[in-house]
Protein backbone atom coordinates (compact mmCIF):
# COMPACT_ATOMS: atom_id res chain seq x y z
CA UNK A 1 0.00 0.00 0.00
CA UNK A 2 2.72 2.45 0.89
CA UNK A 3 4.33 3.55 -2.34
CA UNK A 4 6.36 6.66 -3.02
CA UNK A 5 4.17 7.76 -5.87
CA UNK A 6 2.25 10.71 -4.37
CA UNK A 7 4.91 12.69 -2.58
CA UNK A 8 5.57 15.35 -5.19
CA UNK A 9 1.84 15.78 -5.75
CA UNK A 10 1.50 16.42 -2.02
CA UNK A 11 4.34 18.92 -1.96
CA UNK A 12 2.87 20.77 -4.91
CA UNK A 13 -0.51 20.80 -3.26
CA UNK A 14 0.87 22.16 0.01
CA UNK A 15 2.84 24.86 -1.81
CA UNK A 16 -0.17 25.92 -3.83
CA UNK A 17 -2.37 26.01 -0.74
CA UNK A 18 0.18 28.15 1.10
CA UNK A 19 0.39 30.61 -1.77
CA UNK A 20 -3.40 30.90 -1.97
CA UNK A 21 -3.75 31.30 1.80
CA UNK A 22 -1.07 34.00 1.92
CA UNK A 23 -2.67 35.85 -0.97
CA UNK A 24 -6.08 35.76 0.70
CA UNK A 25 -4.54 36.95 3.98
CA UNK A 26 -2.83 39.88 2.26
CA UNK A 27 -5.90 40.88 0.30
CA UNK A 28 -8.17 40.82 3.34
CA UNK A 29 -5.65 42.52 5.58
CA UNK A 30 -4.53 45.21 3.17
CA UNK A 31 -5.21 48.79 4.27
CA UNK A 32 -7.46 50.57 1.84
CA UNK A 33 -5.66 53.72 0.70
CA UNK A 34 -8.17 55.80 -1.19
CA UNK A 35 -5.80 58.63 -1.94
CA UNK A 36 -2.50 58.05 -3.67
CA UNK A 37 0.52 58.47 -1.46
CA UNK A 38 1.63 61.79 -2.87
CA UNK A 39 -1.75 63.56 -2.78
CA UNK A 40 -0.82 65.30 0.46
CA UNK A 41 2.39 66.68 -0.95
CA UNK A 42 0.50 69.23 -3.04
CA UNK A 43 -1.41 70.27 0.10
CA UNK A 44 1.89 70.76 1.82
CA UNK A 45 3.23 72.89 -1.02
CA UNK A 46 0.11 75.04 -1.12
CA UNK A 47 0.30 75.56 2.64
CA UNK A 48 3.87 76.77 2.31
CA UNK A 49 2.94 79.01 -0.63
CA UNK A 50 0.06 80.62 1.29
CA UNK A 51 2.08 81.07 4.47
CA UNK A 52 4.90 82.70 2.54
CA UNK A 53 2.49 85.01 0.73
CA UNK A 54 0.93 86.14 4.02
CA UNK A 55 4.35 86.59 5.60
CA UNK A 56 5.46 88.71 2.68
CA UNK A 57 2.35 90.86 2.96
CA UNK A 58 3.04 91.35 6.65
CA UNK A 59 6.44 92.91 5.95
CA UNK A 60 6.62 96.71 5.75
CA UNK A 61 7.70 97.92 2.35
CA UNK A 62 10.55 100.14 3.56
CA UNK A 63 12.13 101.59 6.68
CA UNK A 64 9.90 104.64 6.89
CA UNK A 65 6.73 102.61 6.37
CA UNK A 66 6.05 101.19 9.81
CA UNK A 67 2.84 99.42 8.88
CA UNK A 68 2.88 96.32 6.71
CA UNK A 69 0.39 96.08 3.81
CA UNK A 70 -1.48 93.31 5.62
CA UNK A 71 -1.80 95.48 8.73
CA UNK A 72 -3.13 98.37 6.68
CA UNK A 73 -5.60 96.04 4.97
CA UNK A 74 -6.98 94.77 8.28
CA UNK A 75 -7.06 98.24 9.85
CA UNK A 76 -9.02 99.72 6.94
CA UNK A 77 -10.96 96.55 6.00
CA UNK A 78 -9.57 96.97 2.50
CA UNK A 79 -10.74 93.75 0.88
CA UNK A 80 -9.95 94.82 -2.67
CA UNK A 81 -6.34 95.59 -1.81
CA UNK A 82 -6.06 92.18 -0.19
CA UNK A 83 -7.43 90.57 -3.33
CA UNK A 84 -4.92 92.42 -5.51
CA UNK A 85 -1.84 91.74 -3.38
CA UNK A 86 -2.63 88.18 -2.40
CA UNK A 87 -3.83 87.11 -5.83
CA UNK A 88 -0.78 88.60 -7.54
CA UNK A 89 1.55 86.94 -5.06
CA UNK A 90 -0.09 83.54 -5.40
CA UNK A 91 -0.97 83.30 -9.05
CA UNK A 92 1.53 85.33 -11.04
CA UNK A 93 3.93 83.18 -13.00
CA UNK A 94 6.67 83.84 -15.49
CA UNK A 95 4.65 82.18 -18.25
CA UNK A 96 1.84 83.67 -20.25
CA UNK A 97 -0.98 82.32 -18.07
CA UNK A 98 -1.42 82.85 -14.34
CA UNK A 99 -1.85 80.00 -11.88
CA UNK A 100 -5.37 79.17 -10.76
CA UNK A 101 -5.32 79.10 -6.97
CA UNK A 102 -8.47 80.42 -5.32
CA UNK A 103 -8.87 81.77 -1.83
CA UNK A 104 -11.32 83.08 0.69
CA UNK A 105 -10.02 85.19 3.55
CA UNK A 106 -11.25 86.58 6.84
CA UNK A 107 -9.77 87.73 10.12
CA UNK A 108 -10.78 86.76 13.64
CA UNK A 109 -10.60 88.88 16.74
CA UNK A 110 -11.63 88.68 20.37
CA UNK A 111 -14.57 90.67 21.72
CA UNK A 112 -13.23 92.02 25.02
CA UNK A 113 -16.57 92.06 26.87
CA UNK A 114 -17.10 88.28 26.87
CA UNK A 115 -13.92 86.89 25.22
CA UNK A 116 -15.95 85.49 22.34
CA UNK A 117 -14.47 85.37 18.83
CA UNK A 118 -15.81 87.34 15.89
CA UNK A 119 -14.77 86.83 12.30
CA UNK A 120 -14.82 89.56 9.70
CA UNK A 121 -14.78 88.79 5.98
CA UNK A 122 -11.97 90.25 3.90
CA UNK A 123 -12.35 89.01 0.35
CA UNK A 124 -12.64 85.87 -1.77
CA UNK A 125 -11.72 85.04 -5.33
CA UNK A 126 -14.59 82.57 -5.49
CA UNK A 127 -17.40 81.48 -3.19
CA UNK A 128 -16.97 78.29 -1.20
CA UNK A 129 -19.29 75.50 -2.32
CA UNK A 130 -18.12 72.91 0.20
CA UNK A 131 -16.64 70.61 -2.42
CA UNK A 132 -13.20 72.17 -2.42
CA UNK A 133 -10.19 70.44 -1.00
CA UNK A 134 -8.95 73.51 0.80
CA UNK A 135 -5.84 74.20 2.84
CA UNK A 136 -5.97 76.70 5.70
CA UNK A 137 -3.18 79.14 6.38
CA UNK A 138 -3.12 81.77 9.12
CA UNK A 139 -1.09 84.78 10.13
CA UNK A 140 -1.08 86.82 13.32
CA UNK A 141 -1.12 90.56 12.75
CA UNK A 142 -0.88 93.35 15.31
CA UNK A 143 -3.26 96.16 14.41
CA UNK A 144 -4.35 99.41 15.98
CA UNK A 145 -8.07 99.32 15.54
CA UNK A 146 -11.46 99.52 17.21
CA UNK A 147 -12.35 95.85 17.69
CA UNK A 148 -15.24 95.21 17.63
CA UNK A 149 -16.15 98.28 15.55
CA UNK A 150 -18.40 99.47 18.37
CA UNK A 151 -15.42 99.77 20.74
CA UNK A 152 -14.77 103.20 22.21
CA UNK A 153 -11.08 103.60 21.43
CA UNK A 154 -8.63 102.08 18.99
CA UNK A 155 -5.85 100.14 20.67
CA UNK A 156 -3.16 97.62 19.78
CA UNK A 157 -4.76 94.25 19.19
CA UNK A 158 -3.70 90.89 17.80
CA UNK A 159 -5.94 89.51 15.05
CA UNK A 160 -5.66 86.23 13.20
CA UNK A 161 -5.90 86.44 9.41
CA UNK A 162 -7.23 83.13 8.10
CA UNK A 163 -7.15 82.13 4.44
CA UNK A 164 -8.53 79.01 2.77
CA UNK A 165 -6.67 78.06 -0.41
CA UNK A 166 -7.58 75.60 -3.11
CA UNK A 167 -6.86 74.88 -6.73
CA UNK A 168 -9.62 74.85 -9.27
CA UNK B 1 7.91 15.21 -12.07
CA UNK B 2 5.18 13.68 -10.06
CA UNK B 3 5.75 10.41 -11.83
CA UNK B 4 9.22 10.46 -10.29
CA UNK B 5 11.41 11.04 -13.23
CA UNK B 6 14.12 13.60 -12.79
CA UNK B 7 13.43 15.77 -15.80
CA UNK B 8 12.64 19.46 -15.54
CA UNK B 9 13.41 20.02 -11.88
CA UNK B 10 15.59 23.05 -12.54
CA UNK B 11 12.80 24.62 -14.55
CA UNK B 12 10.36 24.15 -11.70
CA UNK B 13 12.87 25.49 -9.17
CA UNK B 14 13.56 28.61 -11.23
CA UNK B 15 9.83 29.09 -11.66
CA UNK B 16 9.41 29.06 -7.90
CA UNK B 17 12.27 31.54 -7.44
CA UNK B 18 10.87 33.96 -9.98
CA UNK B 19 7.36 33.80 -8.58
CA UNK B 20 8.54 34.35 -5.02
CA UNK B 21 10.65 37.33 -6.03
CA UNK B 22 7.61 38.86 -7.73
CA UNK B 23 5.64 38.22 -4.59
CA UNK B 24 8.10 40.08 -2.36
CA UNK B 25 8.38 42.93 -4.86
CA UNK B 26 4.61 43.29 -4.70
CA UNK B 27 4.80 43.42 -0.89
CA UNK B 28 7.34 46.24 -1.02
CA UNK B 29 5.33 48.24 -3.55
CA UNK B 30 2.21 47.75 -1.45
CA UNK B 31 3.93 49.35 1.54
CA UNK B 32 5.37 52.26 -0.40
CA UNK B 33 2.03 54.05 -0.85
CA UNK B 34 1.54 54.06 2.91
CA UNK B 35 5.00 55.46 3.48
CA UNK B 36 4.43 58.40 1.12
CA UNK B 37 1.09 59.21 2.71
CA UNK B 38 2.20 59.07 6.31
CA UNK B 39 5.29 61.16 5.59
CA UNK B 40 3.31 63.96 3.95
CA UNK B 41 0.67 63.77 6.68
CA UNK B 42 3.16 64.10 9.48
CA UNK B 43 4.76 67.07 7.76
CA UNK B 44 1.35 68.74 7.50
CA UNK B 45 0.49 67.84 11.07
CA UNK B 46 3.56 69.49 12.56
CA UNK B 47 2.56 73.13 13.27
CA UNK B 48 5.84 74.71 12.23
CA UNK B 49 4.24 77.85 10.82
CA UNK B 50 1.93 78.31 13.80
CA UNK B 51 4.79 78.12 16.26
CA UNK B 52 6.96 80.51 14.26
CA UNK B 53 4.06 82.90 13.84
CA UNK B 54 3.20 82.98 17.55
CA UNK B 55 6.81 83.45 18.52
CA UNK B 56 7.28 86.21 15.96
CA UNK B 57 4.15 88.16 16.88
CA UNK B 58 4.98 88.10 20.59
CA UNK B 59 8.58 89.17 20.07
CA UNK B 60 7.56 91.86 17.61
CA UNK B 61 5.20 93.42 20.10
CA UNK B 62 7.11 92.86 23.35
CA UNK B 63 9.05 95.75 24.80
CA UNK B 64 12.67 95.53 25.96
CA UNK B 65 11.66 93.82 29.18
CA UNK B 66 9.58 91.26 27.32
CA UNK B 67 6.25 92.76 28.36
CA UNK B 68 3.24 92.62 26.03
CA UNK B 69 0.00 94.50 26.61
CA UNK B 70 -2.89 92.71 28.29
CA UNK B 71 -5.35 93.00 25.35
CA UNK B 72 -2.83 91.42 22.99
CA UNK B 73 -2.05 88.65 25.45
CA UNK B 74 -5.75 87.88 25.83
CA UNK B 75 -6.26 88.08 22.04
CA UNK B 76 -3.53 85.53 21.39
CA UNK B 77 -4.69 83.14 24.12
CA UNK B 78 -8.39 83.23 23.23
CA UNK B 79 -8.21 83.33 19.44
CA UNK B 80 -5.62 80.54 19.37
CA UNK B 81 -7.77 78.34 21.53
CA UNK B 82 -10.96 78.89 19.58
CA UNK B 83 -9.73 79.21 16.00
CA UNK B 84 -6.59 77.05 16.02
CA UNK B 85 -7.31 74.59 18.83
CA UNK B 86 -4.00 75.39 20.46
CA UNK B 87 -3.27 76.31 24.05
CA UNK B 88 -0.85 79.19 24.21
CA UNK B 89 0.55 80.87 27.25
CA UNK B 90 3.05 83.65 27.57
CA UNK B 91 4.46 84.23 31.00
CA UNK B 92 6.93 86.86 32.02
CA UNK B 93 8.90 86.80 35.22
CA UNK B 94 9.94 90.44 35.57
CA UNK B 95 12.98 91.37 37.60
CA UNK B 96 11.93 93.32 40.66
CA UNK B 97 8.54 91.68 40.98
CA UNK B 98 9.99 89.04 43.30
CA UNK B 99 8.34 86.10 41.59
CA UNK B 100 10.50 83.02 41.61
CA UNK B 101 13.82 84.75 42.00
CA UNK B 102 15.45 87.32 44.21
CA UNK B 103 15.16 90.73 42.51
CA UNK B 104 18.17 92.06 44.40
CA UNK B 105 20.49 89.39 43.04
CA UNK B 106 18.90 88.42 39.73
CA UNK B 107 18.24 91.35 37.42
CA UNK B 108 16.96 89.23 34.54
CA UNK B 109 13.48 89.07 33.06
CA UNK B 110 12.44 85.56 32.10
CA UNK B 111 10.02 85.14 29.19
CA UNK B 112 8.39 81.86 28.30
CA UNK B 113 6.09 80.89 25.41
CA UNK B 114 4.17 77.70 25.85
CA UNK B 115 2.40 76.08 22.90
CA UNK B 116 0.39 72.85 22.85
CA UNK B 117 -2.10 71.78 20.20
CA UNK B 118 -2.62 68.27 21.54
CA UNK B 119 -0.12 66.71 19.16
CA UNK B 120 2.88 68.97 19.44
CA UNK B 121 4.10 70.76 22.52
CA UNK B 122 6.61 73.57 22.30
CA UNK B 123 8.25 75.73 24.93
CA UNK B 124 10.50 78.68 24.29
CA UNK B 125 12.45 80.63 26.88
CA UNK B 126 14.55 83.70 26.71
CA UNK B 127 16.10 86.06 29.16
CA UNK B 128 16.41 89.83 28.99
CA UNK B 129 18.01 92.29 31.33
Amino acid sequence: MVTEGGQLYTIEGVAAALIMLTTAYLVVGATAVYTPGDAHISDMQMEILGTDALKMMDTPQNFTDTKSPLRQIVETDDGSKFWLLFNNTLNNKTGAYPDHIHFTANYSYRVPSDNSINSSFLNASRNLTGGEHAVRVTKWVIVTKKLPPSAATAQDRAVLVEVLLWRD
Amino acid sequence: MARLNNDGQWIVLMGFLVSFSFFFLALVINQSTLVGQSTAESVIEFPKNDIRDISQVIKEHADNNGKISDPIHDDIVNVSLKRKGAVINYTLDLAGTGLGHDPLVDKNNYSMIHYNNGVTEYNENWTST
